[in-house]
């Protein structure tokens, strides 16, 4: 899921001097993988009573600056906001510069880069949730002492992020280019979704029935992508639009699957020029953007009264595990809102964990469906001897942070349903602080997919009629369909409620 | 990696009909899908969620 666009390609890729591409040590999919574990180990160590993680940052909506930062545990409450801030930047800046190392970037850019790139969103996040724009309830509303508020709740933060990412991408081009070197979207969410994986363990944990029902009706979810999807949007590409077989199978893989990774995969699959996967995915990117700006809204005004019905149809509309999954996460927020000030309060986690889990299934069949598309190219549309799909490509084609997602879930499950009382106890406040780090991931996650979609470079290199397929597809099929399903599968299903 | 401007790209590309094994693909992958779907809603409906 790289999310590499036509915009700031360069970025990700380590260059010599004389621009010859190095091969990193190990792959970013992999460094994600261990980032999140390392991450979710560290917190585990609460559960001896060694808090490792407590000092990391966390923000409550505010109207005085002072009060607005902490650390997430008491424990390291003298640290203060500034402190925990300041603490958090550096572990974040040490464990990323190891990372960036493996892959083979300059680090001392990379460096730079990262400062500018933490502050900015982090700064971003702070402002949104400033009481005035995150504040819901109306007890909420008193106790701020204020008269009104956009009500988008903290989570709004992620979209303040976003903005402030899409402002430095369209009107300041030249610092966009300057800080790329710490856009890095997926490397982002990929740690963050294995640091999510053991959060959504320990809301599962407290209802195993209704998690058990809605990780079956997942599969739906891959049926629709794969199936469905797919052949609609290929159909459309090749029949109304007139786009070769080449353009056409990575545009149908992107609108339809998992965005960018898929289109990638696809295009890497059939052997298509390695720029049209990169176009396909700014595409993705940008339309993904949108979607994000609208979306959970609409499912706060519509869905509010089927919680999981909005979180599924947000993993199935938005098209990269970024914006989708964190796309949930303000929809959660802002649905349960909503049913706050109605007198219904649900136990946070549940949306999050449908839109996690629907992108989480239909991510895994990538590697499956892309060897599938490719025995067909290779084989009967462009026959050759030399250059045949391999069943090896799944396995290469699988997205292997997911393997960190599984294995941080069935660790977190095996901790609060297999152990004593007392280990399990520990269990939930254990997770959030490495819950704290996923937010923030989530956080660079918003404000690098805004940095990557400059809207009029992408227009300039003639991405009118590749968009002309998106908006039909995407607006005319897509979201309906993915409704549509959606409710078919999730509607009736509440999360628990707030004890 | 030096990117084509897609409009010219697209406007180079020569016209290609659907063949008959793109046909099949689209056919079978809606076939297939609605089948499965199909299938999997009387399996939520005979079997629904347990709370």
């Amino acid at each position: 899921m790289s999310t590499t666009t036509s915009t700031l390609t360069a970025g990700s890729i380590p260059r010599r001097a004389d621009n010859v591409e190095i091969s990193p040590r190990i792959s970013e999919d992999w460094l994600s993988l261990i980032v999140g574990l390392l991450i979710f180990i560290l917190a585990l160590a609460g559960i001896a009573n060694i808090d490792l993680l407590g000092w990391t940052v966390t923000t409550s909506v505010w109207t005085d600056l002072g009060k607005a930062l902490g650390p997430v545990a008491k424990s390291y409450a003298s640290l203060g906001g500034a402190g925990a801030i300041l603490a958090t930047y550096v572990a974040l800046l040490v464990i990323l510069s190891v990372t960036v190392f493996a892959l083979k970037s300059d680090l001392k850019r990379f460096a730079l880069a990262f400062t500018a790139v933490f502050w900015i969103a982090y700064g971003s996040w702070i402002v949104g949730n400033y009481a005035n724009f995150a504040a819901v309830t109306p007890a909420d509303l008193q106790k701020f002492g204020i008269n009104w508020s956009l009500k988008l709740t903290n989570e709004g933060g992620y979209i303040f992020a976003l903005i402030a990412g899409l402002i430095i991408a369209n009107f300041l081009p030249r610092f966009a280019e300057t800080i790329k070197a710490a856009i890095r979207p997926e490397l982002y969410i990929k740690i963050a979704i294995v640091i999510l994986g053991g959060f959504i363990a320990v809301t599962a944990a407290s209802k195993l029935n209704l998690a058990s029902s809605l990780l079956l009706r997942g599969i739906a979810a891959i049926v629709e992508a794969y199936l469905i999807y797919w052949a609609v949007v290929y159909f459309v590409a090749r029949k109304w639009f007139g786009f070769n077989r080449e353009w056409a199978a990575p545009l149908a893989s992107g609108i339809s699957i998992c965005g960018v990774a898929a289109s990638i995969a696809t295009g890497s699959a059939i052997r298509a020029k390695p720029a049209i996967p990169v176009l396909v995915s700014s595409l993705v990117v940008i339309f993904a953007v949108v979607e994000v700006l609208i979306l959970p809204f609409l499912a706060q005004t519509f869905l509010w009264r089927e919680p999981l019905v909005a979180g599924a149809w947000i993993g199935l509309a938005v098209k990269t595990d970024g914006a989708a999954v964190a796309g949930g996460g303000i929809t959660e927020a802002l649905i349960l809102a909503k049913n706050a000030a109605a007198g219904i309060k649900y136990q946070p986690g549940w949306v999050l964990a449908t839109t996690a889990t629907v992108k989480v299934f239909i991510d895994i069949f990538i590697g499956i469906w892309a060897f599938i598309l490719g025995y067909i190219w290779t084989n009967h549309i462009n026959p050759t001897n030399k250059d045949r799909a391999k069943a090896s490509e799944i396995w290469q084609r699988f997205p292997k942070f997911i393997l960190g997602f599984v294995a941080t879930f069935l660790a977190g499950l095996y901790l609060a349903l297999g152990t004593p009382a007392g280990i399990a106890a520990k269990v939930p406040a254990a997770m959030g602080e490495a819950n704290a780090f996923r937010v923030i991931f989530f956080i660079l996650t918003f404000f690098s997919i805004g940095v990557l979609s400059n809207f009029r470079t992408l227009w300039q290199e003639g991405i009118g009629k590749l968009a002309a397929v998106y908006v039909v597809s995407l607006f005319g099929f897509v979201i309906w369909v993915g409704l549509l399903i959606s409710w078919l599968f999730f509607s009736g299903i509440h999360p628990p409620l707030a004890s | 990696m030096s990117q084509p401007n897609v409009g010219e790209e697209l406007n180079k590309a020569a016209v290609e009909p659907l063949l008959p094994i793109e046909k099949k693909l689209i056919g079978w992958s809606l076939g297939l899908g609605i089948g499965l779907l199909v299938i999997l809603a009387v399996v939520n409906h005979l079997f629904p969620v347990s709370i």
